[in-house]
């Protein structure tokens, strides 16, 4: 009923059963358009023949080809890290008789770290509809970048030193714990995928029936702002503890967060102000100060003490320390996690051959150094995306409520984007890197 | 109305710059370079009458998949494996790449072949490599006039060349057959090049690129 009520919200005086034809409305655009807009993606970019080609369910293969051709820059650097990653073995066979060469091996590990990233792989994909579902600053995308690739290089170390090294398993065994692994990570993903869409997908509708009472009411941009009350119905966040932290801390906390974080533990997506009826897209709080929040209060939060301007942009991110602290952090854990799981391919073969030539370490170096040129590729994707998506509000800012509609309906493909990474990589339509 | 049609346009291009970057990520989703590099040399297997019964493959695996595959496995002598010690491997090996029909695609007089399960397999290792072979027997023997293989991983996890010396070895075969290997024609090889563009070709050297071709074998029987 939360949901109603939030419809509501978006209609002030709409009628009761009204809100349900749109309501019902509202979801069928949703489901046909965020569909739709995949779909296009999906089709524009050819993706479907290959993502499709392993273990289809219709029994298609490539017919009569060699392996799959791809032109241009992407062929390119396919080209170029396969030349580095078989330069790898070489360098570590290298240092075991030439210490100097370790310097060769790290060198090289960077560079092949940043072209592997370049090149094809399920993990940028994940963040950066990841970053483009939410509201998140350039700082975070790095901090997420960089935070991945970390975790991804550490498991693998891990991996190796506990099942080759410690226990002397077979590449059979291995293969299965990483398969494990594997299905756990993309599992994770799907979560991720379902809660985004179901926040976004929230979001999206809410501006959809805001941009529909809009084009009824005639009324296309108000900009003086305007005292609101919230009732508790439109304000409760739909609070998902997916990091298990618990209500003590949902509700306190600084009405900065509060107004633009729409991931983490509680995510105020349903609360966005951009979606409002009366479009105070942007608002400065009077107090920066932390809310408290208890539940009385909660029931009727004024919103008169705030400042409202009819920017939609909330270009105010969050500060560093915010960024730091232990709700910056959990937020973008489940993201963290769930991409950098999975250990990479190549750094297994990397450590595992470094171990039979006697040099473990020195595959245990090449994998994080790996994994730094990794970050820094993925890093600059997820700026990217971040900034795409900043230049696509400030616009948004500028159309009313057709911008913010459009925006929201952006999220929601994004959000519906990543549970198809995630269910695709769980059912196993998805062609990513695997060991045999 | 001047604004608003600019915010339009600027709107649109907002929107084609979250398409690019979506469609980007896309792209990066669904593929990957190989991890695995195998060199072959194979047979096709004549029966007395003339007629094909299988492909005989050996397979030998690079450097750094060998040492992966070999981990763990007892041995009597450090980094010595015996063909017995190796077996429990072939073994595992012939099962499970049936998922992937052996990579192996053979067409007899352009009608696609059906292989049935590997036997025959064994495995060696040899300075280092690792070297798996297995019989495919075809499960229809037929004389044909022509014969077809490819040998290639659709996903590009495993990239697949025939060696240079003795590629494809003909086994009992009718003497009116013979083997041509096939190079990629200069067509082929030009239209490859045109899609990677002059700043390749500039930078990097091409001279082997036409190396991913040579996974395809034939036999032609006058």
């Amino acid at each position: 009923m939360r949901l109603q009520g939030l419809l509501r919200r978006a209609l002030p005086g709409g009628e009761r059963s009204d809100d349900r034809r749109h309501g019902k409305f509202g979801w069928a655009l949703l489901a046909v358009g965020g569909l739709a807009a995949v779909l296009l993606l999906l089709v524009m970019t050819g993706a479907f023949d290959s993502a499709f080609a392993q273990g289809s369910p219709f029994g298609m293969r490539p017919s009569a080809r060699a392996a799959p051709e791809f032109g241009g820059i992407v062929g390119w650097l396919l080209a170029k890290q396969a030349e580095f990653y078989r330069m790898l073995s070489g360098l570590i066979r290298a240092a075991k008789v030439d210490g100097a060469a370790v310097w060769g091996l790290l060198g090289l590990s960077f560079i092949y770290g940043i072209f592997h990233a370049a090149g094809p792989g399920h993990g940028k994909a994940v963040i950066s509809s990841y970053l483009l579902a939410n509201e998140e600053t350039w700082r975070r995308g790095i901090t997420l970048s960089f935070a991945s690739s970390l975790l991804q290089a550490s498991v693998a170390v891990l991996l190796v030193g506990i099942a080759a090294v410690a226990l002397n398993a077979t590449a059979k065994s291995m293969n299965s714990a990483v398969r494990a692994i594997e299905m756990v990570s993309y599992g994770l993903i799907a979560l991720v995928g379902i809660r985004l869409t179901w926040v976004k997908g929230r979001a999206f509708i809410h501006s959809l029936r805001d941009w529909r009472a809009r084009q009824v009411g005639d009324d296309p941009a108000p900009l003086a702002p305007i005292a609101h009350d919230h009732t508790h119905a439109a304000h409760e966040p739909p609070h998902s503890h997916v990091h298990g932290h618990g209500h003590a801390h949902a509700h306190e906390h600084a009405h900065a967060e509060h107004a633009h974080h729409g991931e983490g533990g509680h995510d105020h997506a349903a609360h966005d102000h951009s979606a409002h009826a009366h479009a105070h897209h942007h608002h400065q709080h009077a107090t920066a100060a932390m809310h408290q929040h208890d539940e009385q209060r909660h029931e009727t939060h004024d919103h008169a003490a705030h400042e409202h301007d009819d920017h939609c942009g909330h270009s105010h991110g969050p500060d560093p320390e915010q960024l730091a602290g232990s709700g910056g952090w959990q937020r973008g854990l489940s993201a963290i996690i769930a991409v950098g799981l999975r250990p990479c391919s190549g750094a297994i073969l990397v450590l595992v051959f470094a171990l039979a030539q006697g040099l473990f370490w020195a595959g245990v170096a090449s994998t994080f150094v790996m994994g730094l040129g990794t970050a820094i590729t993925v890093a600059t994707i997820a700026t990217f995306a971040v900034g795409a998506k900043s230049v696509a509000k400030r616009i948004a800012a500028h159309r009313a409520g057709g911008g913010v509609f459009i925006l929201r309906g952006v999220e929601a493909a994004a959000a519906v984007l990543v549970l198809f990474f995630g269910v695709a990589l769980l059912a196993g339509y998805m062609v990513t890197e695997r060991m045999i | 109305m001047a604004r608003r049609a600019t915010a339009s346009l600027c709107g649109f291009a907002g929107m084609a710059a979250l398409v690019a970057a979506i469609s980007t990520m896309t792209v990066t989703a669904v593929s990957a370079h190989p991890h695995v590099w195998v060199t072959m040399t194979s047979e096709v297997v004549y029966a007395p009458d003339g007629s094909v019964t299988g492909v005989r493959h050996a397979w030998t695996f690079d450097d750094m998949y060998s040492a992966f595959a070999t981990q763990g496995i007892e041995s009597k002598t450090k980094g010595v494996f015996t063909r017995e010690e190796l077996a429990p491997l072939a073994a595992e090996n012939a099962t499970s790449l049936k998922e992937f029909e052996f990579f192996t695609f053979a067409k007899l007089d352009g009608r696609k072949a059906e292989f049935g399960d590997a036997t025959d397999y064994w495995a060696e290792y040899k300075d280092s490599l690792l070297t798996l072979h297995f019989t495919l027997p075809l499960q229809t023997p037929a004389k044909a006039r022509r014969v077809d293989l490819e040998v290639y991983d659709p996903t590009y996890f495993v990239d697949f060349s025939f060696a240079k010396e003795n590629p494809l070895v003909l086994k009992n075969a009718p003497s009116n057959c013979q083997l041509s290997v096939k190079k990629p024609s200069d067509a082929e090889v030009n239209a490859k090049i045109q899609s990677l563009g002059e700043a390749f070709f500039a930078q990097a050297d091409a001279s082997n690129y036409g190396a991913n071709f040579a996974n395809k074998v034939s036999v032609r029987c006058r």
